[in-house]
Order: structure tokens, then sequence, then C-alpha cells
């Protein structure tokens, strides 16, 4: 069964151009132009994820989210915003919103977001080991191993471990890190993110065949089974 | 230009005006006092000496008679020494027994009280003026006694013309006085008004002149001059910023349209178009990097976003934002260290975040490999303070007040991902925490401060 979004957005470039990227990638795209006909959409409740524009016509993004909320959904929303500034950034993550993203952004970007929001209910969290290929992360022993040899890692480096052992398979933003990882919500002018990976990298593929975590050109990187 | 110099020399003459006609209301109230009184005490004094006599000539007929009254009155008027005093002894048909007055006034009733009236004196001929009293005696005679008030009225005239000379005076004086008081009150604010004109035709550089009296008016034109040189500076900034952001936004720009124009070159391989793309992209990303920082510092400069202070550990702060850069600084070879701490502070705590961020970023930009990055924290008297020092080469001396201004990079080899806005944003941040930025040259290297306000304990 194929996810069902909506997508609501004024512009309609914008919105063309998100809703033929994800029916491309096997989405249902359901638009909507503007905030009342959005609640009227999202309130029906069939919808798997919303991204939702900050600044609508008719009804604001932040309001929508409220009332989405109070109508007790939970369906995951990424909201779009033109305001970079930082504590408007926080203020959509109180609304409600389950992430966001700033206008304007690349599509690898928003559809990296996406499919973090979609996988989150199905997330290993109970689990007490997280693996892949190789490497076992033990996470109440607080203790990382990879093809049965000990690696210490600092507790940063452990947290991104984790972080990206809990999204397998899906492309992770630089931004997506600093954010989860580290909680900035700014965009720092150097290549701070990649140092850090880099530097995780040489201790995770010192003692295994293979890399693990793979940069994904444009977009972020990626940690694979496969 | 004209306009606040009239509307000064109307309110000038008013105030003037106002405190003539007061301070003449007041002195001639006090003066009238003066006149009235006197004048009271003078008509007192007679009318009780002449009733005190009235009395005495009364008991002088009881005690000795007809004969002894006017032997008595004689005597008196006789006395040279009392030249004003009047009498006259009339029987009760009017008959003039003796005194020095013609003839007895018909309109007096004997016993009727304090008349004045003017009678002829039998020296003179001629009528004088006389405050008299009488009384009619018990074998019906009538009495009179007065006092010629000729020079009582001579004295009146002095002393209502004195008065009305010391009014004259005082009218004249107060005019003076508040002319002098205006004209230095008004030659201050005149001071002001020019230098108003002058800033709104548009010479920014203008001050109100000080008298280095330390006087309210210095006071006050000391504060309108701080007000004055901080507009200045936020004019001038701006002035720079757009100034800059046109000509640093032209050369992304331009870049920007050679891709693009690249990109729809038929003649172009696969790759090449490619690498325009990328190339075109990572401009792009730049330009918006810029508009995003550009928001990020009128937000800050506006104060927006106090609504989300809330206590912030600025060791906890340092330490995570020293952590995220730490790797970045290994690879150049410089050891970023920390010290010293500070209380807890009320702030903004993503910003402040940003601002230690960019100053590190600074700071990595400089420092040559080998050296040190200290972040150190203090508490200054109560105002936190929040330092990042390093080794490289400093900066000019001339250029230091200018490291926050936007878009000045003393770089001039300009890297594509330094904006110019790193410092600017932390000068507006601290700023939008009642703070300061400050940058000094610690030979080797630079000290970047970022002080806040004082935390209330």
């Amino acid at each position: 069964m194929s996810r069902r979004l909506l997508i609501v957005e004024d512009d309609s470039e914008t919105r063309e151009f998100i809703a033929k990227g994800f029916a491309e990638e096997g989405f249902a795209v359901e638009t909507a132009p503007d905030g009342r006909e959005g609640l009227y959409h999202a309130t029906d409740g069939s919808f798997d994820v919303i991204i939702l524009d900050r600044m609508l016509p008719g009804l604001d993004g932040l309001a929508l989210i409220k009332s989405i909320r109070a109508a007790g959904l939970k369906t995951p929303v990424l909201m779009l915003t033109a305001m970079s500034a930082v504590d408007e950034r926080v203020k959509g993550l109180r609304a409600g919103a389950d992430d966001y993203l700033v206008k304007p952004f690349s599509f690898q970007e928003l559809h990296a977001r996406i499919e973090a929001l979609l996988r989150r209910p199905q997330d290993t969290e109970e689990a007490a080991v997280l693996t892949c290929r190789d490497l076992q992360m033990d996470l109440l022993a607080r203790r990382v191993t990879r093809g049965g040899q000990d690696i210490a890692l600092t507790p940063r480096e452990f947290q991104i471990l984790e972080f990206f052992l809990r999204r397998k398979n899906r492309v992770i933003s630089r931004t997506m890190l600093l954010e989860g990882v580290w909680d900035y919500h700014f965009d720092p002018n150097t290549n701070v993110v990649d140092v850090h990976i880099s530097k995780l990298r040489r201790q995770i593929d010192e003692h295994g065949n293979g890399a693990l975590i793979e940069t994904v050109r444009g977009a972020g990187y990626m940690m694979s089974d496969g | 230009m004209a306009k606040p110099l009239v509307f000064i020399r109307n309110s000038r003459t008013r105030l003037v005006l106002a405190s003539m006609v007061l301070s003449t209301l007041l002195t001639a109230a006090v003066l009238g006092l003066v006149y009235v009184t006197a004048n009271r005490t003078i008509a007192g004094e007679t009318r009780s000496v002449v009733t005190a006599e009235l009395t005495g000539l009364a008991d002088e007929y009881e005690r000795l008679g007809m004969i002894g009254l006017i032997t008595a009155i004689e005597r008196r008027t006789e006395n040279a020494a009392e030249r004003d005093a009047l009498y006259l002894l009339t029987d009760p048909l009017g008959t003039v027994l003796a005194g020095n007055l013609t003839s007895w006034p018909p309109e007096v009733e004997p016993g009727s009280g304090w008349v004045e009236l003017d009678l002829i004196r039998t020296a003179s001929n001629e009528p004088v003026p006389i405050s008299a009293a009488s009384i009619r005696l018990r074998g019906g005679e009538r009495l009179l006694v007065g006092r010629d008030a000729s020079a009582r009225r001579q004295f009146d005239r002095v002393l209502f013309r004195s008065v009305a000379l010391a009014l004259m005076a005082a009218l004249a004086l107060s005019l003076l006085t508040g002319w002098l008081l205006t004209r230095l009150v008004f030659s201050r604010l005149k001071d002001i008004a020019q230098t108003a004109d002058d800033i709104v035709s548009g010479d920014l550089t203008r001050r109100i002149p000080l008298r280095g009296s330390g006087d309210e008016f210095d006071q006050m034109g000391a504060t309108l001059n701080e007000m004055l040189d901080r507009i200045e500076e936020l004019v001038s900034n701006l002035r720079t910023a757009s100034n800059s952001v046109a000509h640093d936004l032209r050369s992304p720009l331009s870049r920007l349209r050679q891709r693009v124009e690249a990109l729809s070159d038929p003649g172009r391989t696969g790759p090449e178009r490619e690498a325009d793309a990328a190339r075109a992209l990572s401009e792009v990303d730049h330009l918006l990097r810029v508009f995003a920082q550009l928001t990020e510092i009128s937000r800050a400069e506006a104060g927006l976003g106090r609504e989300e202070f809330e206590p912030v550990d600025l060791g906890q702060l340092v330490q995570d934002v020293v952590e995220l850069y730490d790797p970045v600084a290994a690879d150049q070879s410089v050891r970023l260290q920390v010290e010293g701490e500070a209380e807890p502070v009320r702030g903004h705590r993503p910003l402040l975040s940003q601002a230690l961020s960019n100053l590190l970023e600074n700071a990595l930009r400089y420092a040559p490999p080998g050296s040190e990055i200290t972040v150190s924290l203090s508490d200054v008297r109560g105002y936190p303070r929040l330092s990042v020092r390093d080794e490289g080469p400093g900066v000019p001396e001339t250029e230091l007040p200018r490291l926050a201004q936007p878009f000045v990079t003393l770089d001039p080899a300009r890297s594509c991902r330094n904006s110019g806005l790193g410092l600017a944003l932390v000068a507006a941040i601290a700023r939008m925490h009642g703070g300061a930025f400050a940058a000094e040259n610690r030979d080797p290297g630079l000290e970047v401060t970022l002080s806040l306000a004082k935390q209330a304990a």
C-alpha cells in the first residue's frame, strides 16, 4: 500500500515540485493551496504524513497545526518555513510540528526527513542491542564492537553512531545530525559535522571490512545494511 | 529651518510677559498694603489725639466752667508748636466763642463722630482740609477739635508717588530678569534646536555643544549626544550594510549567472554540466546563507526572541560548543582550551550557542597550526563574560572598531564561506542580551569578548 502524503502549500510552483517528487518516490499525494482546505483534508485522518507551509492564506501554519493536534490527530507533520531565524524554527516545533525545514531546501533533504518521520514508530526503541552488519551496539553496557573487537568511543561518537543505527538505510542530512545529536538549530559555516563523521568513521572502520557510513552526494550520509 | 526658532521666540515672549505680570501683581499687592497700612496708622494716631483732646477740654469745662474752657482753647491756639491743631467753640446758636476757625460748618451735627471737611481758618481766610470730631457741651455749646489735614495729604501724595515709583522699578526689574533668564535658557535651547536642524538637513555628525558646567542643560545635552552617537552608528551600519549587500552580492550573482549561462551551452559535456550545476547551487546556497544571517542580525538587533529567554548554564553551553568544534580544531592542529566559570544567565540559549560558534569559527580561521584557542568565562562584578582568544596575527588597531560591522572581512582573499556577518551577528546577540561586544589585540592573537548584562542575584 502506498504511503499517503498531504501537502499544504500556497506557492503553486513549490507545491507541484514537491508533489511530483514524492509521486515519483511512490507516494499517494494530495495537495491543498490554503490553510482551510488543508485543515479539511488533514482532519479526515487518512494521511501518513503532512508537509505544511508556515505561512498560509486563510489559516496560518502554526494555527493549523494547533487545530490538528487539538483534534487529537498524531499524524507526523513537517513544517516548511521561509523564516530561517533560529527562534522561528523552535516556535514551529513547540507548536506541535515533528520536524521543520527551512526554505529553500533540496528535495533530497525533504525526502530524507519525510522518510525519517514515517519510520519513527517502527524505531527499535526497546531493543537493547542495535546492529549493522558486523557492528554491534549494546545500549545498556554502552559498548560497541565490530567483528567482535571492542571500539572505544567518546559519548558523542556513541550518540552519533546510535543516531545512524536507529535510522539505517535512510539518508541523514548534516542539519538533521546537528539537530538530532547536538540540538543545535543554526547552520555552522564550517564543515563541523563532516569532521565528526570522518572521525567516527576512522574509529568504526578500523577493525571491520568495508565502510559502514557512506556519503550521499548533495544530501548527507547513510548507514546501510547491505 | 526657521520653525523651531520662531517657536522659541514666541514662547520666550510669552514667558517674559507672564513672569513680568506675575511679579508686578505681587509687588503691587505688597506696596498697596504698605500704603493702606501707613494711611490707616496715621489716621488712627490723629483720631486718638483729637479724641483725647476733646475729652480733656470737656473736663476743663466741667471743672472750670465756660471761662476755663475758653482760656484753655486760647492757650492752645497760641501755642506755635501746635499749628495744625484746630479748635472751635460756639454757643448753641452757632456764634463763635473761641477757636481758630471762622464758623461752625452747618453740615456737622455735634457728637456725630469723625468728619472730613474743608473749613476756613481765622489766620488765612483760606479753606483747609480738616479731620475733626465734635461734641455738644452740657450748656448746649458746641465744641469741635480737629487737625489740619493738608500736611497729611501732602505726606499721602508723597507716599503714593514713592509707591508708584517702586512699582515701576519692580516692573522694569522683572522685565530685565525675565529677559536675562529666558535668554540663558533659550540660548541653550537654541543650541539644541540648531543641532537638531543640522541633523535634519543631513549632517549626522553634529552634536549639541556642552559648556562644561555640568548643569542640567549639559547633562541633557550629553544624554542626547549619546543617543545621537548610537543613531549615527546604526545609520552608518545600515548604510554600510546596504552598500555592502549591493556590492557583495554582485560577485556571487554574476558567478551564478555565468554557471547558468554555461548550462545552456549545448557544447558542454554531461560531467561539465554537472559541475556547473553544482557550482551554481553552491553560489545560491551562499547567497541564501547571507540573507539568513542578515535576517538573524536584524531580528537580534530588534530584540525579537527575548520572550524565549531562559536560564542558561554558560559552562555547559561552552563545553557543548567546544566539543562540537574540537575535531575541526584538531584537524588544523589547533588546541581548544576552556577556562574559568560564570554564574548562570538568563538568555537565548540557541543564539548564545550560535554566537560562540561564530567566535570559534572566526578564531579557527586565523589560528596558525600548533597554536591554542582559549575560551574563557568570567564574572566581572556580576557581569558574565565570554571571551575567545586565538594566537593568530591579530587585527590592525585601526580596524578593531570595524570588526563587528556587517560585511567587514579583513581577509583580502575572501573565502566563499565567509560572509563577513559572523561577528556582526555576535555583536547583535550581545546587544540583544543588554551586553556588548569588544575586540582587543593580545599580541599574539586577538581576544574577542562577549559581555552580557548584569544578572539579578
